[in-house]
């Protein structure tokens, strides 16, 4: 299992984050500075290392605005000391179309391999935040609670 | 005399299709939408065609990153014939997703180079832009556009956009430059009186108010607005048009096919 993560490079507008930014500010949460936005896929079945740095690579990023972080199963990487992270996710039974299309594209490379895709996305949010607002901010903005769950990360929280 | 035969290529999700056939039919050219899993089959059969376009639309959903997907399988699939295609000075045209596609798989700026040098990433403004722009008919000292498409065009026309992701941003200065010192800049965004402008009329917040590129022999064209939806003045809002009749987009699809015949 490969789990993927794009971030737009330090040099490039992240246009998204600072929509979410714009949005999050009007519901009122002001201890919010930053917002960074990630798409996030996880990749499972018989792929090697390499191939999952080609699907990284080829597909998955624009080499242009982009880089990407690639973590595998039971690997732990050290959180962004930010503040605080939304990840949210399909919940199962959701038909995911983005992961089907991912699929045929990973074909379109050339690797011809049974794999199962799941999308989801990260919000890194800069400031001190506790979990009740990281809860408030998934459930009113970043999830559609109905067909996605999230997970929060207070690095802030850690941090103490 | 032999029509000129178009080709457009359609995949799931492409929805500018119909709109770039009529244009291109309105101009005097015989033109078919093939999906790309026909074209597939017979790709050596585009070579049988003068003019190629990728039109408008939200291919495969926009999934991944606009026109991503298919700039993929094109340029894996059949990247070779399409680069003979280009390399034969026959127009080739990408519109709004088409463009996408284009700069995505490198064949714009440099059909020679084929690599990706430039994007087409989130509007600034981090949402959908759809309105009427005002746009700059980029035209050397002697007043002739580069690009073939955009010949005989007046300084300034209005077209409309309609896409999220539509900011032109290059790999690095040495891209942009070349494109400056090529004269491959096409399009830019502008004010009505054509001066430099921002947000909103710029609408994606693209690096030099970019709208439109060609390559550096002008066959190759690519562009967020949409041609295709101006054919006529009844169109435009306003109903502004030329000859009481036509819109801008009319000039840039004739244009492709009185170069095919000459």
């Amino acid at each position: 299992m490969y789990k993927i993560e794009i971030k737009t490079k330090e040099n490039f507008r992240d246009a998204r984050g600072e929509y979410y930014l714009y949005e999050i500010i009007s519901m009122g949460f002001d201890n919010v500075k930053k917002v960074k936005y990630c798409p996030l896929y996880i990749i499972k079945g018989d792929i090697s290392d390499g191939e999952a740095e080609i699907i990284a690579r080829q597909l998955l990023i624009d080499e242009i605005t982009e880089d990407y972080s690639i973590k595998k199963e039971n690997e732990i990487l050290s959180p962004i000391k930010v503040g605080g992270a939304i990840e949210v996710w399909y919940k199962k039974g959701v038909t995911d179309t983005v992961a089907q299309s991912v699929q045929k594209a990973v074909k379109d490379l050339g690797i011809d391999k049974k794999i199962e895709v799941n999308t989801g996305h990260k919000y890194y949010l800069f400031g001190d935040i506790s979990d009740e607002d990281l809860a408030l901010m998934a459930e009113k903005l970043f999830a559609n609670t109905l067909i996605q769950g999230y997970e929060i990360e207070n690095h802030a929280l850690q941090r103490n | 005399m032999k029509k000129v035969k178009a080709l457009i290529l359609t995949t799931a999700g492409t929805n500018c299709d119909y709109e770039s056939q009529a244009a291109l039919q309105l101009c005097g050219a015989s033109a078919d939408r093939v999906h790309i899993n026909v074209l597939l089959e017979k790709k050596d059969e585009i070579l049988n065609y003068d003019i190629l376009v990728f039109p408008g639309g939200f291919s495969y959903g926009d999934d991944i990153a606009s026109g991503k997907i298919l700039a993929n399988e094109v340029k894996n699939k059949m990247g070779g014939v399409l680069q003979k295609f280009a390399l034969s000075k026959r127009p080739v045209i990408g519109i709004c997703n088409g463009f996408q596609v284009l700069v995505k798989m490198g064949l714009l700026p440099s059909v020679r180079e084929f690599c990706q040098t430039s994007t087409l990433s989130y509007n600034d403004s981090g949402k959908f832009e759809c309105r009427w722009v005002y746009l700059k008919t980029m035209k050397n000292i002697d007043g002739v556009s580069k690009c073939l498409w955009t010949r005989n065009l007046p300084e300034i026309i209005s077209l409309p956009v309609a896409h999220g992701e539509g900011k032109f941003i290059v790999r690095d200065k040495d891209i942009l430059d070349m494109l400056k010192n090529n004269e491959q800049i096409a399009f830019k965004y502008c004010s009505k009186d054509g001066s430099e402008a921002d947000y909103p009329l710029n609408p994606n917040g693209s690096i030099e108010q970019i709208a439109g590129i060609s390559n550096d022999f002008g066959n190759v064209f690519g562009l967020m607005p949409h041609p295709e939806r101006y054919v006529f003045a009844l169109q435009h809002p306003a109903r502004q048009g030329y000859d009481g009749k036509f819109g801008w987009g009319k000039i840039i699809f004739q244009n492709a096919v009185d170069y095919v015949k000459g």
